[in-house]
């Protein structure tokens, strides 16, 4: 890939960014200051006494500990994060093939020399690789604020640094954790993705509302023409595999990803995806 | 001189409506070309078609390409403005520039800046912020600074006071175009590109009903101001309009010979209005 394509790759992602930063950046950043908010009002409600013995109670338990051991511990503290970062990304991407169209910017991107495949494809690679990178960015200046905190509160009252030292390394590695845990599940799925762009590029009007409501159509049908339920059971058992949402070691990475399941889930998701390129050619 | 595009029996229908029907265009490399057309005419079907972004079906090339399988490569060659505020509105003026300047590989960020430095535009404020004249002459600056071929303008103007237009129009003519480049702009504003032209298209109801070079209108259209006695040979002679002028009667005539019409009255060449006029309701009437 020669250097312009990359750069000119780069400006794609930069526009989805500039136009969906709220979602990316403003979502999270205003979800850790209400964390930082509560803890900060929790704090101020309970005797000094007791945090103190809670953070000597942590110094202790995370003082020499290997920091990948330690670091589901801050994964599951950061699930309200992944969980703004799925219905952001769900927002996003049931409007961006739509709005353009809605305010008739669609004329000004297509009157530029980037094709509709890579106009998706800046989309898809927002959702799964750089989406995470600003959730994962604001959740490290929340532990760091954090950890700053108790670093100073354990300090003025003798308890051992070290401790903190570690848990603040265990709260780094979880920051891998968080970020392969997001790639993994939108690649897990990907079907889901293909099925927003699909009719955020097809609608006139409420792509959510064709979204949902094809599908349960669709369902409906086979329900009533086969009496199965092949398609209800298949996404139920996809959306409720909680081994698919949530990494807690690096090991599983790939058995995660290199699995039949998931390059069958990337089929569908890439059949949905072309559907989409190709809803995008033409805008009449 | 060769055609940078060429279409043939280009057919466009949205519902039971035609938008283009049996549409055969062609237009020569380095016109500047104006595409006349009432409102619903087909005007802008047929400029998006150009460009890729209307399915149609027939036979199309523009520079080389068919823009509705190669449509981002054509862009290369190709810009386009149309006729709405089509600039994202949450984009600062900068980050517009920025993005132009990495996806396109013939903008020349420098002239862009030239064009926006004799402009009132600040480069930190965000479209929404700027005036509807102030968005064309961003746009304006963005394609005058793209190396290309072919520049379509869908009424490009629209909404805009007279001194935007007017500056739009002479901006086009003496810093932009340069007798290699074709241009070919939709507008209703008939008058204000009169002078521009050098090719002709009126469009109605689908169908060309006029591609002419400017040159050639003098020897194929004639207006003539009647004199009272002479309505009888003048109406022999098969009018394609008549409208009355100052108690006169004014008829236009396609293809009929200056000298056959001299004994007639007054002669002159009819404005791109009046001919449009003319020709729209020979349309209506025939």
């Amino acid at each position: 890939m020669d250097k312009f394509a990359v750069l000119q790759f780069y400006a794609l992602l930069k526009r989805e960014f500039l136009e969906h930063r709220n979602l990316f950046l403003g979502a999270p950043a205003v979800l850790a200051f209400l964390i930082l908010v509560a803890a900060v009002w929790v704090a101020s409600q309970v005797d000094s006494a007791i945090i103190v013995e809670g953070l000597e109670y942590l110094a202790v338990l995370f003082d020499g500990l290997s920091p990948f051991d330690m670091a589901p511990f801050f994964l599951l503290l950061s699930i309200p994060f992944m969980m703004t970062l799925y219905v952001c990304c769900l927002i996003y991407l049931v409007n961006t093939l739509f709005q353009d169209r809605k305010e008739m910017s669609v004329l000004f991107w297509q009157s530029m020399p980037v094709s509709n495949f890579q106009t998706v494809l800046a989309k898809l690679v927002t959702v799964i690789v750089v989406a995470p990178i600003f959730y994962v960015a604001i959740i490290f200046c929340l532990y760091l604020v954090a950890i700053i905190w108790l670093a100073i509160l354990g300090f003025t009252n003798g308890v051992a640094i070290a401790g903190i030292g570690w848990m603040f390394l265990a709260a780094l590695a979880s920051l891998i954790l968080i970020y392969f845990s997001s790639f993994i599940a939108s690649l897990w799925l990907f079907p889901t993705l293909g099925w927003l762009l699909l009719f955020s590029a097809f609608a006139r009007k409420t792509p959510l509302l064709w979204a949902g409501g094809v599908f349960i159509l669709v369902g409906f049908l086979e329900s009533f023409l086969f009496g199965s339920e092949y398609l209800a059971n298949w996404v139920q058992s996809r959306a409720t595999n909680p081994n698919q949402y949530l990494i807690f070691d690096l090991q599983t990475i790939v058995a995660r990803l290199f699995n039949y399941d998931m390059f069958f889930g990337i089929a569908i998701g890439s059949i949905l995806v072309a559907g989409a390129v190709y809803m995008r050619r033409f805008i009449d | 001189m060769s055609n940078i595009v060429e279409a043939r029996a280009l057919e466009k229908s949205y519902g039971s409506f035609k938008a283009l029907d049996c549409v055969d265009l062609t237009i020569p490399s380095g016109a500047i070309s104006g595409l006349i057309g009432p409102n619903g005419a087909g005007k802008t079907t047929t400029l998006k078609s150009l460009i890729g972004l209307c399915d149609v079906e027939g036979e199309l090339c523009v520079a080389g390409r068919d823009p509705r399988v190669a449509r981002h490569k054509l862009m290369e060659d190709v810009c386009f403005i149309a006729d709405v505020g089509i600039l994202p509105k949450w984009l600062k003026v900068s980050h517009v520039i920025d993005y132009v300047e990495a996806v396109h590989p013939r903008f020349d960020r420098k002239k862009a800046e030239k064009f926006l430095s004799t402009t009132e535009i600040p480069a930190n404020k965000r479209i929404k912020n700027l005036s509807k004249g102030m968005v064309t002459q961003l746009h304006l600056a963005i394609v005058m600074a793209i190396e290309v071929q072919l520049l379509v303008l869908d009424e490009p103007t629209l909404g805009l006071d007279i001194i935007y237009r007017k500056e739009f129009y002479d901006r086009l003519l003496n810093d932009y175009y340069d007798g290699n480049r074709t241009i070919i702009i939709s507008t209703h504003q008939v008058e204000e590109v009169e002078a521009l032209l050098s090719h002709l298209i009126f469009i109605n109801k689908g169908k060309i009903v006029l591609n002419a070079s400017m040159s050639d209108l003098a020897d194929t259209y004639t207006e003539v101001l009647v004199d009272a006695d002479q309505l009888v040979q003048a109406d022999s002679l098969n009018p394609i309009h008549i409208r009355e002028l100052l108690g006169k009667k004014s008829y236009t005539f396609e293809g009929v010979a200056r000298p056959q019409l001299e004994s007639l009255g007054e002669l002159h060449t009819p404005s791109v209005a009046d001919l449009f006029v003319a020709k729209m309701r020979e349309d209506k009437h025939g």
